[in-house]
């Protein structure tokens, strides 16, 4: 469990460091979503402690897992791929406008324009 | 209509509505196109509303009214709950879309898919005022979120795409910290609805009750950058001055109070967390401080409204803060939160009026440095506006919000002041108010005439001023003077939905005191004063020195993170 725990952090540490340090707009883009699967993985993980088997209840199913942070996270990545989708549209905007995908470069096209 | 039926009706309208004219958009003739749309703002928008407001002596009355969607068991469907705050939350959203979106049908951008997307924020924002779990609050959040950012990125210039690209990328990732709060307190106690999570904090101990403040934490924060308080506030400035002008309303004037009024609810989930409400009243005075401070050293119009909106945020804020940690129960807290929730309404109406009569002016002008541009009414004739109604506008705009008389900025400002009397926020609040009046000094200069020829942008044809545009300003300047004039029965109504307790009455005896007009006065040639100042050679250096002063995409993340290490830094 600890271990799992640790992998999840740094999984998380990756996509933070992306968001903040990459400076090609795609890459933050990945960043968020390695975020959002960190979060994801936690919650099926804790969710999965309390049993084995799938929550789908029919004969002879006992020992099921947690079955709210699966419903939850189904949600959860469902607003992560639009949010995904979004941002990736803005990309290829601020690409057309600019030339560039570099974050640096295209604040500073955009700000010598005004 | 059962009155569960009519309090989901603000959630499932407008949706509704916007399905209906993106199907119509699809497949059928322009023409039906046009008729869906006012169909569509009919029904999604103005006819919730009525209906909701049927529901204000239920409310009033029981406190609140609870349904659970789909018919589901209690423990696992989602619990939708309208309380008072919830009718003002939806009050407060329709009272500005509606004029913003009639602004836009002339100005752009206006076609369907903006006034579905005005819909859809509209169910969000009903729906974060009825949610009564973390997960469905977490979800209405990010669906009010993505409205926002499409909305920021319609406008015309690729400015408006990177300002929503760094909104979605801070807002995105502090919101996976609000998923991380939220396992914490799932965790430890097992359910997500509020009560059951009060219920199960204060049976903890020892060690848990560290990870449950942490947690709360997590959550409080992400929702505090929504509402930019500082130093969450980066990334406001350049997503509301790049917006078209009626998303900058909107932004302003609805999105930033909406996630503040709901975060009332995880504050009265453990008393750990009303203790966190004090430095966050304190960060909201010097907000409102520094906010208007920089608005004064901007030279671009709506850069400085946007700062603007950023000090007003703060006098909310601070008088939100005190009001939690007084207790919202109280007397004293009711009173406040009802200050708080009345000083926002007011900003949403006459910043939603500046916004859009500043936006058209400069769009006039095809200007938008106030130290340049002059002779703004002639600009205005030249796109074949007739009777200066723009200026007038804003000049009810800029009086109410510098706090003058009749005016709706003067009552709220006013109360907010009276509630936070000895407190340290009164002086600073005191102090962004002279801010404010000299800085809007600085900003009507534009309508004075201009003393060189000015250079115009040729209009195609002499098209006639849109009807629709003036008819936006006159409902918003109205609305600014009606709330003023009718203060008295606004606060009662305001205080009747917050508070159970019977409300007392603020009349004009109340605000027209002595010692207000005196206040009042000094305030406005203190502003005089600063203006004064701000234009001589000295001041306009150092304002240019602040100008200067831009932060970057990383900034934006030093500032969240700046925010919850001190929070948990106070904390500790």
């Amino acid at each position: 469990m600890v271990i799992e725990r640790i992998l999840i952090f740094l999984l998380a540490l990756v996509g933070f460091s992306a968001i903040v340090g990459a400076k090609n707009i795609i890459k933050k883009v990945f960043g968020l979503n390695l975020l959002n699967s960190a979060i994801v993985l936690l919650y099926i993980l804790e969710g999965s402690r309390i049993g084995e088997q799938a929550p789908i209840l029919g004969e002879g199913v006992t020992n099921i897992v947690d079955p709210v942070p699966q419903a939850l996270m189904l949600t959860a990545i469902v607003i992560g791929v639009c949010v995904t989708a979004l941002a990736l549209a803005l990309a290829v905007r601020l690409y057309k406008a600019t030339g560039s995908l570099e974050i640096d470069t295209i604040s500073a096209r955009l700000h010598s324009e005004q | 209509m059962s009155s569960e039926s009519l309090f989901l009706s603000p959630v499932y309208l407008p949706l509704l509505s916007a399905a209906g004219i993106l199907f119509i958009k699809s497949f059928c003739p322009t023409s039906i196109k046009r008729i869906a749309e006012y169909l569509g703002i009919l029904i999604g928008l103005v006819l919730p509303l009525l209906l909701v407001l049927r529901l204000y002596p239920i409310v009033q009355n029981q406190g609140y009214i609870e349904t659970t969607i789909g018919g589901y068991a209690q423990h696992i469907g989602i619990i939708y709950r309208f309380d008072g705050m919830s009718l003002l939350l939806i009050l407060l959203a329709a009272a500005i879309t509606l004029p913003a979106w009639i602004f836009s049908r002339n100005e752009g951008p206006g076609h369907s898919y903006f006034t579905a997307l005005l819909l859809i924020q509209n169910a969000s924002i009903a729906a974060i005022g009825m949610a009564a779990d973390l997960f469905n609050l977490f979800v209405c959040l990010e669906l009010m979120g993505v409205t926002a950012y499409v909305l920021i990125a319609t406008g015309k210039k690729a400015n408006a795409a990177y300002a929503s690209f760094s909104y979605l990328m801070l807002s995105s990732s502090a919101m996976v910290f609000f998923l991380l709060g939220t396992f914490g307190l799932y965790n430890l106690t097992g359910s997500l609805r509020y009560e059951a999570i009060a219920m199960g904090l204060e049976t903890l101990s020892g060690r848990n009750q560290y990870v449950a403040h942490f947690s709360l934490l997590l959550i409080i924060v992400p929702v505090l950058l929504r509402v930019a308080v500082m130093p969450l506030s980066l990334w406001l400035v350049d997503a509301h001055s790049k917006a078209p002008h009626a998303v900058s309303a909107l932004l302003s004037g609805v999105l930033l109070k909406v996630p503040l009024f709901a975060l009332i609810r995880i504050f009265s989930l453990s008393p750990f967390a009303s203790s966190l409400a004090l430095p966050i009243s304190y960060a909201g005075a010097v907000t409102a401080l520094v906010g208007v401070l920089l608005a004064l050293s901007q030279s671009d119009a709506k850069q400085l409204l946007a700062y603007h909106s950023i000090s007003q945020i703060g006098y909310i804020v601070s008088a939100w803060g005190l009001a939690l940690h007084a207790g919202v129960t109280t007397m004293t807290g009711s009173l406040l939160l009802s200050a708080s929730f009345f000083h926002a309404f007011s900003h949403a109406q006459f910043k939603a009026l500046l916004f859009l009569t500043i936006g058209k002016t400069t769009d006039a002008a095809g200007n938008r440095n106030v130290y340049t541009f002059r002779g703004a009414n002639q600009a205005l004739r030249n796109v074949g506006e007739r009777v200066p109604l723009t200026m007038l506008c804003f000049l009810v705009g800029a009086l109410s919000i510098s706090a003058l008389p009749p005016f709706n900025g003067f009552y709220s400002k006013t109360l907010v002041t009276y509630t936070l009397k000895g407190s340290l926020h009164y002086t600073f609040l005191t102090l962004a108010s002279v801010g404010t009046v000299a800085s809007f000094i600085k900003l009507s200069r534009i309508f004075l005439p201009s003393k060189q020829p000015m250079v115009l942008p040729a209009v195609k044809e002499k098209n006639r001023f849109p009807v629709s545009s003036h008819l936006a300003f006159i409902l918003l300047a109205l609305s600014c003077l009606a709330v003023g004039l009718f203060s008295e029965q606004m606060i009662l109504f305001i205080t009747r939905l917050i508070s159970s307790e019977e409300a007392q009455t603020y009349g004009s005896s109340f605000f027209f005191t002595q010692d207000n007009l005196i206040k009042t006065t000094l305030t406005v040639l203190s502003g005089i004063v600063l203006f004064a100042l701000a234009v001589s050679r000295p001041g306009k250096y150092v304002l240019h020195l602040l100008e200067k002063r831009r932060g970057g995409f990383t900034d934006l993340f030093l500032g969240f993170a700046t925010a919850l290490g001190a929070l948990a830094l106070f904390a500790w």
